[in-house]
């Protein structure tokens, strides 16, 4: 099963690897594993939890995080539907504290700050750390003042014009929406919407970017222009990626977190050792499907 | 295929019984026809008296038939099927009689409520800064001091201009009324229609320039040809003028650009032809005519209690208008408030939660609670309590005054306008709150930016349908001892005031029966055209904004 998932990834990985400069390759991992290797685990530490528990009322949603994310590296986070990856990525930006049964327990640094400190103020967290939500939601007004929004709440007002131009670049959509930035962005169509949203958090120009599953409502035309984004984006950011797509994670990511049932970490490691040899039979069971 | 194998037993598919079902749709056509029918019976009714079309002659029917009826009714038959016929004939009608109204009560409130001078100082120091920060902001977005410079425009404004009320309106007073309102209504609707013309209409921008440049040019121009009609004072032309001609110009545009509205012109046409060639005909066969009741006469005279002929809504009007602007402003303000903290700011859980619910569920309550017990809150608090604070007794605001009725009208519809705020607010996608949250906005910035834009037109319309509510609320004013009959409008905040319903009750006691059917009935008719008209102009606000956000 697994040489299966391989075997088709390299071939959907060949088109894209001709414009990207990344290095790390995932999807080749069986190939120059060495090479990968050297590349991962070379990241400085950004994000940093130490037994991180969240409850929702009474019930307890991850248990006993630990994790060490990667500076400028795409981390993934995998695991079946419930089992709190979204949740640990709505504590990294502290959406969570939009919740008001949701608490939250233990570290999680950024930085080298635990960012639950009483002293952290969360609006100015979330100017550093991004956020693409699972459905795009877009505001309903124009293009323009979509990218603008960020920029003009932070006070980032200076040259907008050429910042909305590049952000809209970066997210490969300037080319479809250049004639029309005053038209709503409603009109666009799903997979435009994402890109929107990507170009919108990349604006204000976070140190992380984090994904809830940028392209589950998406083509696979659409997908594999945002699997493309992503990689060019992880030269300048940070990406954590939430995905129910498993050869998506192995295409994409340095690193993979497989959460199981339950909000535990079962396992965190390279992604091409999760893909391909991992440590718990758990993990393996998950990833060849016998076990969701 | 079934064709090619005709070995194969046909099936019966048999019958499912629907009786229950179709008894319920007949039960519920037959209940919604007799309201229908009820509302229309009783508005037949109020019509046929209030215009006196008892003593018209045949004549007069038949000619109005053939000139008007017919004609507008094969108007009705051709844009049945058309929506976008329908859609623009509605506009042009309800924006009509909506500038209609804005004038009427600008000039009211203008020149009856506050002197012209006074107008001229508060335009001086609130309402033109504001104007003038926020056409500023509108430019120069990088501006971030603009939100806190109207803000402080609309505190330390007023302050300043009843300061300085008597040098300001002296200075008004030098203009003279056309003159102030030259400045502070011509000029910023000229600014407004060239900004309109050129964004919403999307015309060329030297037209739009020309439409701001010929504002004040027929403003002057004008004013020589109505001197010679005494009817209409130079003020009420110049009023009239931006109330009036900007909204029902704007939607002559808007529907002349598009195509597929044009026939909608036909309305207005037809309506205006016929009435014109009906008076024509009527004039020729000399047919008698209806004596209506509620005529020119009516709507500018005070109410006479012994003869029927002469008698007249203006004080009423007047103190309803009175009402409404104070009553929107004050459950604008807080009733919108208390809905934006009760869903935005409110904490949900534990103990305080416990508070926010306990809050929720009072103000649904009060909404249910008779008016007649509000008006004994009204009398409780705002009439007959007595206090002494250290320095400042509050003797309350007097018996019956336009003060008091606002307050306690206020009050009345305050959970109404608090809930229907909520309910605007609650129905914007939370993912656009998270969206923004995420984008690190502030929650202000969430909330000035993306939870009041898309609840606003909700929030209107429930705002104005409730002030229609208040408008016709007659128990509550009686509680607080507002007068029956006046004979004079009200003069200030402080002074007694009546209002329609209040007068249309009182009439209703006259033992002449030209009173109870003829007076009482074109009381009720006016009234109900203002209701009518605020809620089509609610209507319109929610089409409009509802469009713009898709
Ligand atoms: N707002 C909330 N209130 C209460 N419980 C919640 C809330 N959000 C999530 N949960 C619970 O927390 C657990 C983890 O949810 P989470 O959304 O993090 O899962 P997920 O891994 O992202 O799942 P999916 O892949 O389906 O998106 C689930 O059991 C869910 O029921
Ligand atoms: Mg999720």
């Amino acid at each position: 099963m697994t040489t299966e998932d391989m075997a088709t990834e390299t071939e959907a990985q060949d088109e894209a690897d001709e414009d990207s400069l990344i290095s790390t390759d995932p999807g080749k991992g069986g190939l120059d594993e060495n090479a990968d290797r050297g590349g991962v685990t070379s990241g400085k530490t950004i994000i940093h939890s130490r037994d991180l528990d969240v409850f929702y009322g009474e019930t307890q949603a991850l248990q006993h995080i630990d994790l060490e994310i990667p500076e400028n590296q795409v981390t993934a986070m995998i695991g079946p539907s419930g089992c709190g990856k979204s949740t640990f990525l709505r504590c990294i930006n502290r959406m969570n504290d939009l919740i008001d049964i949701a608490r939250v327990e233990g570290e999680l640094s950024f930085k080298g700050k635990n960012v639950y400190d009483d002293d952290v103020d969360p609006v100015a967290l979330r100017r550093r750390i991004g956020m693409v939500f699972q459905h795009p939601n877009p505001f309903p007004k124009s293009i323009y003042d979509n990218v603008a929004y960020g920029l003009r709440t932070q006070d980032k007002t200076d040259d907008m014009d050429a910042v909305i131009e590049e952000s809209l670049k970066k997210a490969a959509l300037w080319d479809e929406v250049k004639d029309r930035l005053d038209e709503s962005a409603l009109d666009l169509s799903g997979g435009q919407q994402q890109r929107l949203c990507i170009a919108r958090a990349i604006a204000v120009d976070p140190e992380v970017v984090l994904m809830d599953e940028p392209a589950s409502a998406l083509d696979p035309i659409a997908t594999s222009q945002i699997e493309d984004l992503i990689e060019e984006l992880s030269e300048e950011y940070t990406v954590v990626i939430v995905t129910h797509n498993m050869q998506q994670a192995a295409r994409i990511s340095d690193k993979t977190a497989v959460f199981l049932t339950g909000g535990e970490l079962v396992e965190f490691d390279d992604t091409d050792k999760i893909f391909e040899n991992p440590d718990s039979q758990r993990v393996e069971d998950y990833i060849t499907g016998k076990f969701g | 295929m079934a064709t090619q194998t005709p070995t194969q037993e046909t099936t019966e598919f048999g019958e499912v019984s629907r009786l229950k079902g179709i008894a319920f749709k007949y039960t519920s056509f037959a209940a919604s026809i007799v309201g229908i029918l009820a509302l229309g019976v009783l508005l037949a009714y109020v019509f046929w008296d209030a215009f006196g079309l008892e003593s018209a002659g045949t004549t007069w029917y038949l000619s109005y038939t053939v000139t008007l009826l017919v004609p507008l009714l094969a108007f009705f038959a051709y844009a049945r099927t058309r929506p976008d016929v329908v859609a623009g004939a509605f506009e042009l009608f309800s924006l009509t009689l909506g500038g209609v109204m804005l004038t009427v009560a600008t000039v009211i409130v203008l020149s009856v409520i506050a002197s012209p001078p006074v107008w001229f100082a508060y335009f001086l120091t609130v309402v033109g800064p504001a104007i003038g920060m926020y056409v500023y902001g509108q430019y120069n977005r990088e501006a971030t001091w603009v939100g806190l410079g109207i803000l402080a425009a609309v505190v330390v404004g007023p302050v300043v201009g009843t300061l300085g009320l008597g040098t300001f309106s002296s200075l008004g007073a030098m203009l003279g009324a056309p003159g102030i309102y030259f400045l502070s209504l011509v000029l910023p609707g000229a600014g407004m229609a060239a900004f309109l013309a050129h964004d919403r209409l999307e015309l060329s921008k030297r037209q739009s320039i020309g439409i701001g440049v010929g504002l004040p040019v027929l403003a002057i121009v004008g004013v020589p040809v109505v001197d010679m009609v005494p009817q209409i004072a130079r003020s009420v032309w110049l009023i009239g003028l931006v109330m009036f001609g900007l909204p029902v110009g704007f939607t002559v545009v808007n529907t002349a650009q598009r195509r597929e509205r044009w026939a909608a012109f036909a309305f207005p046409a037809i309506a205006i032809l016929g009435f014109l060639l009906g008076e024509f005909v009527v004039g020729v066969v000399g047919a008698t005519e209806p004596s209506p009741w509620l005529d020119w006469q009516y709507v500018t005279s005070g109410p006479s209690i012994s003869n029927a002929a002469e008698a007249g809504l203006y004080p009423a009007i007047i103190g309803s208008v009175f009402l409404i602007v104070l009553v929107s402003v004050f459950t604008f303000v807080f009733g919108v408030g208390t809905a934006i903290y009760l869903e935005e700011y409110a904490p949900a859980t534990g103990p305080l939660g416990t508070i926010t619910r306990l809050v929720n569920v009072n103000i649904s309550n009060l909404a249910g609670v008779p008016s007649v017990v509000y008006g004994l809150l009204g009398l409780g608090i705002f009439v007959n309590i007595n206090a002494q604070l250290g320095p400042i007794t509050y003797a309350g605001f007097g018996v019956g005054t336009v003060f008091t009725a606002s307050l306690t009208l206020s009050l009345l519809i305050l959970p109404i306008v608090v809930i229907s705020a909520q309910e605007a607010i609650r129905s914007v996608p939370d993912s656009l709150r998270q969206a923004s949250y995420g984008m690190g906005a502030t929650r202000w910035q969430t909330i000035r930016n993306v939870v009041l834009p898309r609840s606003l037109p909700g929030i209107l319309t429930g705002t104005i349908l409730a002030l229609g509510r208040a408008i016709g609320e007659t128990a509550p004013l009686i509680m607080i001892g507002a007068a029956t009959t006046k004979f004079s409008p009200p003069s200030g905040l402080f002074s007694k005031l009546t209002a329609m319903p209040m007068q249309i009750y009182a009439w209703a006691f006259q033992p002449s029966p030209d009173f109870r059917y003829g007076v009482v009935a074109a009381g009720v008719v006016t009234l109900l055209i203002v209701l009518l008209t605020m809620n089509s102009v609610a209507i319109l606000v929610r089409n409009k904004y509802q469009q713009e956000a898709h």
